[in-house]
Formats: C-alpha cells, sequence, structure tokens
C-alpha cells in the first residue's frame, strides 16, 4: 500500500535535460520492506537524475525521436495503463506509476509485497492506486486556483511540508492535500472522537448550502447515411456546504421535468452515505426504455468542508442541441466549404457565446478568403490557418444559420503550420464552442426545496447551473471521418 | 565545523539533493549527519530550517548514519531534542518523532537490545493513547497531532516488525472505542490485528485472549519482541497477492474458540462501522488489511463488509473501488453473488469510460476488467481476458478509435482483439459490423496515419504496437492476418523508411504473419528498381527477408542496386543481404554477384569485404558456412552487425583458447607388444567433435608422438581407453605436454592445453620374449653376464611392506619374471627401449625387506632402478 519514492517533473522541451525535477521524496523505510519482499528482483530507488533520464526516455518526451530506438519503439514495447518500467543501471525500475498533466510529470513508485519477476498483475498491487489517488491529489492540490509560476512555486515549495501530513511514512493517509494544509492550520481546534479525518475542523458562521450542475456535451456529427451522429452529455454536481456542526447530515435531491434525459453512470463523492440501487445500476451501457428511473435522484450525506464534486453523471438526450453539416472540397490550393448549423427548438436561445471554429491542418498559411454567412461575423486567423464564425449570443428566429465560401491558401513551411495526423487530405472538422448560463441540457435542475439540512438554523441555500461545449465536432461529410464503434451500429 | 547559517544549510542541503552519492563522496559528506544532529538544537536556526533538516534525515537516513550503531545514537539524540524541547507550541515534534523512527527501522537498529528503541517505543505508545507525558510534550494543543503521528509511527515500526504490536491489540481496541483519533487508531489496529493472525496461524497458536479490551496488557512490556521475531522471518505483504487462494498463509490452521471468534468478529466490526469517518485512501487501506486477516479465518463469514459495499461501488475513487475488487478476488462467491458480481462488472465498466474520470483512471479500471477475479474463471486466471459476463454489448463504449491516446487505443484494441477470439468461436452472424471487420478498419487507419510522409515516430510505432498485439491475440485468424499482410506490404510502399519497425516486427511475431509478410515484403522490394533514396532501406528489409526463395529477383535486384552503392554505409547494407543469402545457402548467382562486387567496388573495405564473402562461399561446405555467419556467440550483445559479424568470423575462422573438454589420467601399465604404450582414461566434461590430443614429451627423451583422433565425444557416454605409442631414445621417465583442439557443438574450434602427463620410469617396462621352456635359468644367467662389462652392477635393499615379497613381486614385476621360487627368490628381466635391459635377482628376502642385485647394461639406468626399486613398497 505505500509509495518508496514520489516525484513531480516539469517538462521543459527544448533544455538539455528536457524536464527538471521540481519535488520528489524518499521513504526510507519502505525501501527496506521493497528490499526484503523483492528479493533478488529488487532494484533501487534511483537518483533523481538517473530517474529524470529513463522516466522521459520512456513517456517519448526528450527530444530525440529521430531513430528507431529498441527499447523504446520495439512493437512488443506495449503499455497499456499509465505504469512504466525504466530502465535503470542494468535493472528495471517496475512499477513506475507516472502520467503528464499540464506538462507537469506525476511519478511515484509503490510497493509490491513480492517478488518482481515475473511482474504480478497490476490489479494485486494495493500500492498502484494508491499512488494514483497520491498523484491525482498532488494535481489537484497544484491546479486548484493555480494562475501563474509563482504560485506554482508558492505551492511547490509547501509540498514538503503537506506530504509529511498526508503521506509521512510512505502510506497515503490523505489525497486531499488542501485539508492537509488545512489541519496544519487547524491545530488548535479541539477535536471530539467522532470527528471525521476528512472534516479537519468545523464551520462557523451563516449556515448556507450552494449547489451548482454543470452540464458538457460533446458530440460527433457526420452528416453520413451510413455513420450514426453521437453525443453525450456528462454533468458534474458542485456543492458547498457551510453548516455548523461535526457530521450536519444533508439530503440533496435532483429532479428532472417530466421530459427530461435520465441521469445514467452517477459517480458519487465518498461523503454520500448511501445510494439508492436505482441509482446506482442506471446505466448508458443498457438500451434505452421508457422504465429508466427518471428521479428524483437522492444523495444523502455528510458534506466535508471543502468545496466537493457530489457527483458525476452521463445523460443520452434524444436530439444533440445544435445539429450541423460541414461540406468541404478541395480545389488545388483552394477549398471549398459549406456550413450550416440548426439550434434545436428546445434549447434556450440565449448564449453566453457560441462560435465554430474552422480550423485548416496541414496546409499552408490562409491567403484569401471569400465567404458570406447567414449570421454573425468571421474572423480569419491566416497564420494559423483557420477561421472562427461568431455567432454571438442568439441564433436567429429560423434557428437555422449558413456559411459558405472559398478558402486560398499559400505554400506550405513545415515549421509554422500545425501537423495532425488525422485531419488528412480532405477529412476535416470544425468545432463548435458555447456556452449557456441557467440551463442543463437534461433539465436536471436541484432547487430549493428539495436540500434537506438536518443542522442547526435555515441555511441559505443557492442553486446554479451552466451548459457547455465539449469536444463538439462536426467532421465534413464529403471525405472519411474517425468514427468510434458506437456510430456504425445503425 | 562550527554553526551554520540557514543560507549555508539551504545550499549544502540543495547541494545534497542533487546528488547524494556525490556529496556524499565529497569532503562535506562525512560530516553531514553529524552537523545536522547537533544544529537542530542550535538556537539561532528557525523552525523552519531545523524542519527541512528533519525531511532530510526522513529521507537519507542510510546516507546520513549508514550503519546500526550510528543510526542507534542518531535516534537517542533525536530523542534528547524531543526532551529538550521547551514546552511551548513547537513544529519540531511530529518531525522529531518520525525521525527517530526513521532511523530506527533504516539503521536496522530496532530491537528488544537497543536503548533508543526502548525509549522511543513506550514514548510513541503513550502518546498514542493520549496520555498526559508530562511538560516536555508540548501543549494540549498538540495532543491530538501527536496522538495521530505516534500512531502513525507504531503503525511503520509494526510494518518492519510484524507482530511487536500483538500485545496491544486490547489497549488498542479499548483507545478506539473511547476517544481516539479514529483513522490513526483504526489502521493500527486493523494492521496489528491482521499480522497477528498472521504470525499466529504460522505458530499454530490461538489469540490467547489478544483481543480483549485492556488497558494495560498483562504483564509489564506489551512489545512483543518474541512475536516480532517469529514475524520477521517472513515479512507479510500488507495486501495479498492475486489471485493465489492462500493455502500457504493458512489461516485457515488458526481456529479459534468461540469466544475469540466473537472478539474477532466485534473487532472487525467495530473496525467496519467507523470506516466511513477515515478518508477514502484509507478506508481502502482498512478493508484491504481486514480482507486480508479474515480470509481463510474458519468461522468467520464475510458478510461483515456487505454493508459497505452499495456505499463503495457508488463512488468515483481509485483505491475504493481496487479494494472492493480485492474483497471479490479475496471471497469470491461467499462475499459476492452472481448478481453482486455482475453489477461490480458493470460499475468497473463504468468507470473505465466515465468522461468524468482521468485517462489513468479509465486504463487502470480497464486493467482490472481484463483481470477480473470472477466467481467462476473459465481460463487461466494469469492472462488478461475478457470475463465472461462481459458481453460485447457491455464492451461497446470501451472500443478503440484512431482519435485515443496511443495508451487507450492499444488497451481497447486489446479487449477488441479478445472479442474478435469470441466473435470467431460463434457463428458468423452476417453483421456488416462485426468487431473484425472494425478491426481491420482501424488497423488501416493506424497505418494510413503512420504512412504520413513527416509524422512523428510515435504515430508509426503505435501502428506496430497494434499490429503485434492483434498477431498475438489472433494469430489463427487467417481472415485477419491476411489483410494485415497486405496492409503492412502497402505501408512499406508509402515508406519505406519505416524498414526499422518492419525489422522489428519480423523479429518478434510468429511465422503466422511472419512468413507471408516477408514474402510480401521481398516481392515489394525487389519489384523496385533498387536505386531509388530508398535503397538503404530496402537493402535493410532485405537482409532481414532473403531466404533461398526469389532467388533470382533477389540477385538482378542486387545486381542492379550494386552500382548505386557508392558510399561504404550502402556497400554494407547491401553485403548484409549477400551474408543472409549465404546462409540460406544460396550458390550460384550469388558468386558471380560477389565477385562483380570485388571488381566493381572502389571502396577496398567493401571490396575485400565481398572477397572473404566470395571465398568463404567457395571453400566452406554448407553446415561450417552457416556456423560462420550465423550470430556471433562471442559477442552477441554487441549492436553494430559488422563488428559482431568481424568477432563472429574471428570466433568460427580462428582456434578459440578454452578450457580443456575433457580430463586425462594414466590407466594401468600394459607390458606387451614391441614397444611401450601409454593407456590414458578420458574423463569427458564437455561435448567435443573431431578431438585430436597432441602430445609432447619434454626434452627430446622420446621421439615425437603421434596425435591421437577421437571423433566424438560425450559427457556421460563411456569412452574406450586411448593408446598412446612411446618411442623413447633412452629409457627415462618424462612429463608430456598434451594439447586438445577440438570442434564445440556450436561449430567453434577450440584449442585447449590440459595439465602435463607424467611417464613413469616403470611405465616403460616391456618383457623380454618367453624364455624356453625348461631353461629359465640359463637364459636368465646367460643375460645376466652379458651386461657386463660394458654395464654396471648394483645392490641394495628393497624393503618390504607387510604383504611381504610375493605380493610385491606379483603386483609390479609378475610380466618380467623369468625364474620364480615363492615366496623367497625371484629372477627378473626387464626390456627397456630402445635397447636397453634391466636384471634382478631378489632373494632371500627377509622380514622388512629383500636384499636386490641387479645388473644393467647401461649405467644411466642405474639411479633411476635405484628410485624404483625403494618406491616400491610405498607404492604398494
Amino acid at each position: 500500500m505505500a509509495q518508496r519514492a514520489v516525484w513531480l517533473i516539469s517538462r521543459e522541451p527544448g533544455t538539455p535535460f528536457c524536464g527538471t525535477v521540481r519535488f520528489s521524496r524518499r521513504y526510507p523505510t519502505v525501501e527496506k520492506r521493497a528490499k526484503v519482499f523483492n528479493g533478488a528482483s529488487y532494484v533501487p530507488i534511483p537518483e533523481d537524475g538517473p530517474f529524470l533520464k529513463a522516466l522521459l526516455f520512456e513517456l517519448r518526451l526528450l527530444d530525440d525521436d529521430e531513430d528507431f530506438i529498441e527499447s523504446r519503439d520495439s512493437c512488443s514495447h506495449i503499455n497499456k495503463t499509465s505504469v512504466y518500467g525504466l530502465l535503470i543501471g542494468g535493472g528495471e525500475l517496475w512499477p513506475v506509476v507516472a502520467f503528464l498533466k499540464n506538462n507537469m510529470i506525476y511519478a511515484c513508485v509503490p510497493l509490491v509485497e513480492q517478488t518482481l519477476s515475473p511482474h504480478p498483475p497490476l490489479i494485486s498491487i494495493s500500492g498502484i492506486s494508491q499512488g494514483f489517488e497520491l498523484l491525482f491529489g498532488v494535481q489537484d492540490f497544484l491546479s486548484l486556483s493555480q494562475k501563474n509560476d509563482t504560485e506554482l512555486n508558492t505551492k511547490l515549495n509547501q509540498l514538503p511540508d503537506l506530504l509529511l501530513q498526508a503521506c509521512p511514512f510512505g502510506t497515503l493517509l490523505d489525497a486531499n492535500l488542501q485539508n492537509s494544509l488545512d489541519s496544519i492550520n487547524f491545530a488548535s481546534v479541539t477535536h471530539s472522537q467522532k470527528q471525521p479525518a476528512w472534516k479537519v475542523g468545523t464551520y462557523k458562521g451563516k449556515p448556507q448550502v450552494s449547489i451548482s450542475i454543470t452540464e458538457k456535451v460533446k458530440s460527433m456529427q457526420y452528416d453520413k447515411q451510413d455513420i450514426a451522429d453521437t453525443w453525450q452529455v456528462v454533468g458534474t454536481v458542485t456543492c458547498k456546504c457551510d453548516l455548523e456542526g461535526i457530521m450536519p447530515n444533508v439530503t440533496i435531491s435532483l429532479s428532472l421535468p417530466t421530459n427530461g434525459s435520465p441521469l445514467q453512470d452517477i459517480l458519487v463523492h465518498p461523503c454520500v452515505t448511501s445510494l439508492d440501487s436505482a441509482i446506482l445500476t442506471s446505466s448508458s451501457i443498457d438500451a434505452m426504455d421508457d422504465s429508466a428511473f427518471s428521479g428524483p435522484y437522492k444523495f444523502p450525506l455528510t458534506p466535508p468542508l471543502e468545496s466537493f464534486n457530489l457527483c458525476y453523471y452521463t445523460s443520452q438526450v434524444p436530439v444533440p442541441p445544435i445539429l450541423g453539416f460541414y461540406q468541404m472540397k478541395e480545389e488545388e490550393i483552394q477549398v471549398k466549404i459549406t456550413v450550416n448549423l440548426k439550434l434545436h427548438e428546445s434549447v434556450k436561445n440565449n448564449f453566453e457565446f457560441c462560435e465554430a471554429h474552422i480550423p485548416f491542418y496541414n496546409r499552408g498559411p490562409i491567403t484569401h478568403v471569400d465567404y458570406k454567412v447567414s449570421f454573425g461575423q468571421l474572423e480569419v486567423f491566416r497564420e494559423k490557418s483557420s477561421l472562427v464564425w461568431i455567432i454571438g449570443q442568439k441564433f436567429p428566429k429560423s434557428m437555422e444559420i449558413n456559411l459558405s465560401g472559398t478558402v486560398t491558401f499559400g505554400a506550405k513551411s513545415h515549421e509554422k503550420q500545425s501537423f495532425d495526423e488525422i485531419c488528412i487530405g480532405g477529412t476535416a472538422y470544425l468545432k463548435l464552442h458555447f456556452r449557456i448560463l441557467d440551463y442543463t441540457l437534461t433539465g436536471c435542475y436541484a432547487d430549493q426545496h428539495s436540500v434537506q439540512v438536518f443542522a442547526s438554523g435555515k441555511p441559505k441555500i443557492s442553486t446554479h447551473r451552466k451548459l457547455i461545449s465539449s469536444d463538439y465536432y462536426i467532421w465534413n461529410s464529403k471525405a472519411p471521418a474517425p468514427v468510434t464503434y458506437g456510430s456504425l451500429l445503425l | 565545523m562550527g554553526p551554520l547559517s540557514r543560507e549555508t544549510w539551504a545550499q549544502r542541503l540543495g547541494a545534497f539533493r542533487a546528488s547524494p552519492s556525490a556529496f556524499m563522496a565529497g569532503p562535506e559528506g562525512e560530516d553531514l549527519g553529524r552537523d545536522l544532529l547537533s544544529e537542530l538544537r542550535s538556537e539561532k536556526l528557525s523552525e523552519q530550517t531545523k524542519v527541512s533538516l528533519l525531511a532530510l534525515s526522513l529521507e537519507y537516513p542510510a546516507q546520513l548514519w549508514p550503519d546500526a550503531t550510528a543510526a542507534e545514537a542518531a535516534a537517542t539524540s533525536l530523542l534528547d531534542t524531543l526532551v529538550l524541547l521547551p514546552p511551548r507550541p513547537s513544529a519540531l515534534r511530529r518531525p522529531l518523532l518520525l525521525a527517530a523512527t526513521t532511523a530506527l527501522v533504516a539503521g536496522d537498529a530496532l530491537g528488544p537490545t537497543s536503548e533508543a528503541s526502548r525509549r522511543l517505543l513506550p514514548l510513541l505508545l503513550g502518546l498514542a493513547s493520549g496520555r498526559d507525558l508530562g511538560r516536555g510534550f508540548g501543549p494540549a494543543s498538540e495532543q491530538r497531532p501527536l496522538q495521530a503521528t505516534a500512531c502513525e509511527c507504531l503503525r511503520e515500526l509494526e510494518s518492519c516488525k510484524p507482530g511487536l504490536l500483538g500485545g496491544c491489540l486490547g489497549l488498542l481496541r479499548g483507545l478506539l472505542g473511547q476517544e481516539g483519533p479514529v483513522q490513526p487508531l483504526s489502521l493500527l489496529l486493523a494492521l496489528a490485528l491482521r499480522n497477528t493472525l498472521v504470525i499466529r496461524a504460522r505458530a499454530r497458536a490461538g489469540l490467547q485472549g489478544l483481543l480483549m479490551a485492556g488497558d494495560t496488557p498483562s504483564g509489564g512490556d506489551p512489545w512483543n519482541w518474541a512475536l516480532a521475531e517469529e514475524g520477521d522471518a517472513r515479512l507479510q505483504p500488507q495486501a495479498p497477492s492475486w489471485p493465489a487462494a492462500e493455502e500457504e498463509c493458512g489461516l485457515a490452521v488458526l481456529e479459534p474458540t468461540p469466544e475469540e471468534a466473537r472478539e474477532l468478529r466485534a473487532a472487525v466490526a467495530q473496525l467496519l462501522d467507523t470506516s466511513y469517518l477515515l478518508t477514502p485512501v484509507a478506508q481502502a487501506q482498512l478493508l484491504w488489511l481486514l480482507g486480508w486477516a479474515l480470509r481463510g479465518l474458519r468461522g468467520q463469514t464475510p458478510v461483515l463488509f456487505k454493508p459497505q459495499l452499495v456505499r463503495l461501488l457508488g463512488t468515483a475513487q481509485l483505491t475504493l473501488l481496487h479494494a472492493v475488487l480485492a474483497l471479490k478476488a479475496a471471497f469470491g462467491e461467499a462475499l459476492f453473488t452472481a448478481q453482486d458480481e455482475a453489477l461490480l462488472l458493470r460499475r468497473l465498466t463504468v468507470a473505465a469510460q466515465h468522461p468524468a474520470l482521468p485517462l489513468p483512471a479509465h486504463l487502470f479500471h480497464l486493467h482490472c476488467l481484463l483481470s477480473f477475479p470472477e466467481n467462476w474463471p473459465l481460463g487461466p486466471t494469469a492472462e488478461e481476458a475478457a470475463p465472461l459476463l462481459l458481453g460485447p454489448r457491455l464492451c461497446r463504449g470501451l472500443l478503440p478509435s484512431l482519435l485515443h491516446d496511443p495508451m487507450a487505443l492499444l488497451a481497447r484494441l486489446h479487449l477488441l482483439c479478445l472479442l474478435c477470439v469470441e466473435d470467431e468461436e460463434k457463428e458468423e452472424k452476417g453483421q456488416d459490423w462485426s468487431p473484425r471487420h472494425y478491426l481491420e478498419e482501424l488497423l488501416a487507419g493506424l497505418r494510413q496515419r503512420a504512412a504520413l510522409d513527416g509524422g512523428p515516430r510515435a504515430s508509426a510505432t503505435l501502428c506496430f504496437q497494434a499490429s503485434h498485439l492483434v498477431v498475438q491475440c489472433l494469430a489463427t485468424q487467417p481472415t485477419v492476418l491476411t489483410p494485415l499482410t497486405h496492409g503492412l506490404a502497402r505501408l512499406y510502399r508509402a515508406r519505406p523508411v519505416l524498414a526499422p519497425h518492419f525489422a522489428d516486427l519480423l523479429d518478434r511475431v510468429g511465422p503466422e504473419l511472419g512468413e507471408p509478410l516477408r514474402v510480401a515484403l521481398r516481392q515489394e522490394v525487389v519489384s523496385g528498381p533498387g536505386r531509388d533514396e530508398a535503397l538503404r532501406w530496402h537493402l535493410q528489409i532485405l537482409a532481414e527477408v532473403a531466404d533461398g526463395n526469389a532467388q533470382s529477383a533477389t540477385l538482378g535486384f542486387l545486381g542492379a542496386a550494386a552500382a548505386h552503392c557508392t558510399d561504404w554505409g550502402l556497400q554494407q547494407a547491401l553485403l548484409r543481404v549477400c551474408r543472409a543469402l549465404l546462409r540460406a545457402g544460396v550458390g550460384g548467382g550469388l558468386a558471380d554477384l560477389l565477385q562483380a562486387l570485388a571488381r566493381q567496388w572502389e571502396d577496398p573495405d567493401g571490396r575485400d569485404h565481398a572477397r572473404l564473402y566470395y571465398v568463404l562461399l567457395a571453400h566452406l561446405a554448407g553446415p561450417k558456412l552457416g556456423v560462420a555467419l550465423g550470430p556471433s556467440p562471442a559477442a552477441p550483445a554487441l549492436a553494430s552487425s559488422l563488428v559482431a559479424e568481424n568477432q563472429g568470423f574471428a570466433a568460427v575462422l580462428m582456434v578459440q583458447e578454452a578450457p580443456a573438454p575433457v580430463r586425462l589420467s594414466v590407466g594401468p601399465h600394459r607390458a606387451a607388444g614391441p614397444g611401450p604404450v601409454l593407456q590414458l582414461h578420458v574423463e569427458v566434461l564437455e561435448p567435443a567433435y573431431s578431438l585430436e590430443l597432441r602430445f609432447r614429451g619434454e626434452g627430446q627423451v622420446y621421439a615425437p608422438l603421434g596425435a591421437v583422433h577421437v571423433p566424438c565425444l560425450c559427457p556421460g557416454r563411456p569412452c574406450r581407453p586411448l593408446l598412446l605409442p612411446l618411442q623413447p631414445r633412452r629409457p627415462a621417465p618424462t612429463r608430456l605436454d598434451v594439447r586438445a583442439l577440438y570442434t564445440t557443438p556450436t561449430g567453434l574450434t577450440c584449442h585447449a592445453h590440459l595439465p602435463p602427463l607424467p611417464v613413469n620410469f616403470a611405465d616403460l617396462f616391456l618383457p623380454f620374449p618367453p624364455a624356453p621352456e625348461g631353461d629359465k635359468l640359463g637364459f636368465f644367467e646367460e643375460l645376466w653376464d652379458s651386461c657386463l662389462p660394458k654395464g654396471a652392477e648394483s645392490r641394495l635393499w628393497c624393503p618390504l611392506g607387510p604383504q611381504g615379497l610375493e605380493a610385491l613381486v606379483s603386483r609390479h614385476l609378475e610380466p618380467f619374471v623369468v625364474v620364480a621360487q615363492p615366496p623367497t627368490s625371484y629372477h627378473v628381466a626387464i626390456r627397456l627401449p630402445p635397447d636397453s635391459r634391466l636384471l634382478l635377482r631378489l632373494e632371500a628376502a627377509q622380514e622388512d625387506g629383500v636384499p636386490v642385485a641387479l645388473r644393467t647394461d647401461d649405467w644411466a639406468v642405474l639411479p633411476l632402478a635405484g628410485d624404483y626399486l625403494r618406491g616400491l613398497s610405498a607404492a604398494v
């Protein structure tokens, strides 16, 4: 369950080492056990320098991608999880849990309480999931309200003290590092026996509960006979409960209107104390029918102090909010494009913003554009070879808008133009970016009366909703497009 | 060294962290550990700096205090520092406790005889119990965090010395029930409980009331060093290894009394009931520990876990789902009905693709799905396989697409391949988008991406990894392999620069894909003009795929290409193809090509190489040629094929020095025939073929000796003695220098120097032709007289052993006796080649010896004969 060492490495392409170790922590008592458990297959934790080099090589983050290197590029060197073996000093350091996020590499080596040759299956190693949780925790801590390098450095400087709290001997006590930070500051609070470990203090002040539902809608539209369009809603419900008492009980209910789309694949926060089996079993894997559970979705819980994600869900709404097609034809150095977008009548026609981005990959800079739009304005980014159609706050009454035009490109220069592996030849897409406030596509809402609080004082309850687009693609229907298996099942 | 400032320390710590080994090897290394301990008491340094010093000691105790004595002293010093802290709030108490614990454990100093251990343990237990330890231990506000830290320290000690806290179970339960901090106490109790159960079971002892709650453990010292010693013998995994049903852990042998079983159940229930107060990661640890503790324990049903499961299954936490899977593996059907199993599988499937979870979590869940601990697994559990309940419908969202990240694509592709296997087993459903069809489309997409000119190497790598994965899973399905082969050949045509990937793939796949792909690639290469930019890659591929087939096309291509091989690298690449053809046994056309190359090329190296190959082709028989060009056993690890090749030639065409494959010893003397013959016994150590043994006598005493040939020797197979005829130039002993020349089973010719063989004086003895019957004495007397005056005469005393004269003669001189009057008198005549004689009269033997009169016609023999006779009794 324990970790032998943890690293944070910032990725710095172009520098001699392509990265710097920003933080590392070793656990010698765990190392002691590793030596006994691993026996002859034991490989000691290396110093930072060799580790950095080996990890960046394995993750393909060194700047030497030019040549075929067997130990990295061999077809039998297949990695299907974020767990790697690093060749260091003649031995293989395994398992190294590592992933790259926002130019920061998070890595740790969990203790394996048995011999390492042959490698035991990952599922049998408790330290793997603990390691992931630790790294996710560090990542959350670093990304929380972080805006610039100075803030990042401040947070990195806090890490040694935080891990001394949250992971003193390599066995993780709390993945929520913010919690550990608070506990350093909350030290004077007297605790009672029933104080949960995930709640370091108690709230003092006006009781209030805030619930916000954010839905992201993603879509792949092809406008083709043999390929089905797909779309999916992913919801996140975030809560902040400022309530007095050590363990206030709260029940939050999410409701759907009569024609709302059932919530599926619900994952809840660990503070939820019990779950209705209907919530547990409603899943997108099953075929939809009218008998699907459609709420209300009740979540009894004991809230932590901080803001937390009460639950995540997905949903299959009957139609995509914006249906469109994109036709692009290549004619020598020109392409002809036609775009049509239609907002579904059931969707709230009041956007915070709505834009269609039309990138042209693997081509030269745009030299000339002839276009006609029925609505909104078109912006041309010549060097980036892309167009942005700014649609604005509202669709017109007809709910349907068009763009047509001809784009001419200059000569391709390899350095400047963006390379894309997917958009080759006629394969191209446009991507929609929009946001609608106080609206959810599923209809899901949490009203003030649906929140029950068993604590002293009547809390002020506020609720928020919004819909955001995310990965909303419309593919050129005049050329092949990448499909998922789901799109093929008509 | 005097006190250091904060900046100096920061600098020093920075230098140390950058490379601990380099720092410790430097001038400051030795003092660091000592300085660090003394600086902790310095009043000049801020607490923050001191915390950073302690942090260093937490990470590198083995470097700072490398042996047990130093670690013990360090721990003592740390504890002293702790006691001396003024009674106001301080950030140092926690790290000091952690540091003392770490120093003792990492320095192997923890034990019943260690003074520091004897101070630390009661201190920790006192703190953990929330007892008031006096003013040294800080203000009340610090008690709670210190209590938690003490529990963590104890947990670490128990982890490293399982069983240490076996005597404190009751105490810990009591604390958990009262006011203690829930998480640290729960985890500590669970670990101690688990360890105690395992050790007790191994010792076949009961729980002996260890679980009974009590404030103080009976009988003074709560430390169970004895139990810890037992535990120490085999450090126990805190989490069970998968999937082994733990017979050997054998908790089943532990048969708690009904009362003990009740207590145990109560303790576990107590831990589980408050588990929601723990952080998710700690809950997961608790479940792993308790699952492990109760597994296989008789009379303990795992239903205690049941109330927790629904809550756990609902969460998005990786650790909790993983812990549930651990329970699933531990208890199987006893805890999870078929419906529960299906639900768990569905939750796992959801988690493996839920858009709200990060990619690493998806991949891990997918791994768990393919290693799912089924109640009734069908196949071998060691391999990844799709669980039975995971039908194509459930998998729909888990199939790969080109838009996925490479790792996700490979993981999902594996699942798709497993589905294709099942799909093939069922009947063809006639549906347009069967998984196999989808697989083909996907691979085509990957190849298209890899074919992109100037695309990153990663996409080519991904394409080949995917192909390899597919071949691994679907090697038996021609419907998959045929399009794959064609697709790959087309990819090569589009982008020959991927040749290294093709060579790598060919090396790693079995013949199912390898054979057709070789043919397709060869076809692809030799049908080209042989003079384009990609020549280098074509030659690399040809070197990989050239064999005896399509000779004329291959040779034609090479002939055309030769003219364009203007630089050394290309020439070597072409020669590598020739070499592959040589190995494949291609003859005639190749000889012409090699001769042409040897004439045509300007570069001397290429020319020489071509000539060498030609010579090899012309002079070596097929098998030898194969060995000569085969992978070099001398340098298997060398990356450069040229160097390897040269070493291979050197190895094969030159004679290698090697340890002797045989051991020789001189057998019993054979006194027969015209000349002396040495009988050699052979002990075979390693197989050897065409063994030739060469002998050379020292000092040219003998005429040159002929070599002895043995066609084949194998260890374990009996070998007849070898006969080595000797031709002495004068009758004298000598030593033979022995060398062996032989061929190993791998075809190498080796040379070995064997230990010299002694030829003794007696080895040269030959009998005279039989004397005429009836006048043996006369015959002897005639010989006796003929020795003088040219020769020499002597008398000496030959000591006898306990056996007496008769035994001595029969043992050593039997073949040479001419006249015998046992047991007292013998006349012995010995012929010594080339033309000497030695005559002995052994008469009137006494108790302890016999006087010997001897004559010889060669005076040089006298001292040898004297030594020989005197040594006889000792030789018996």
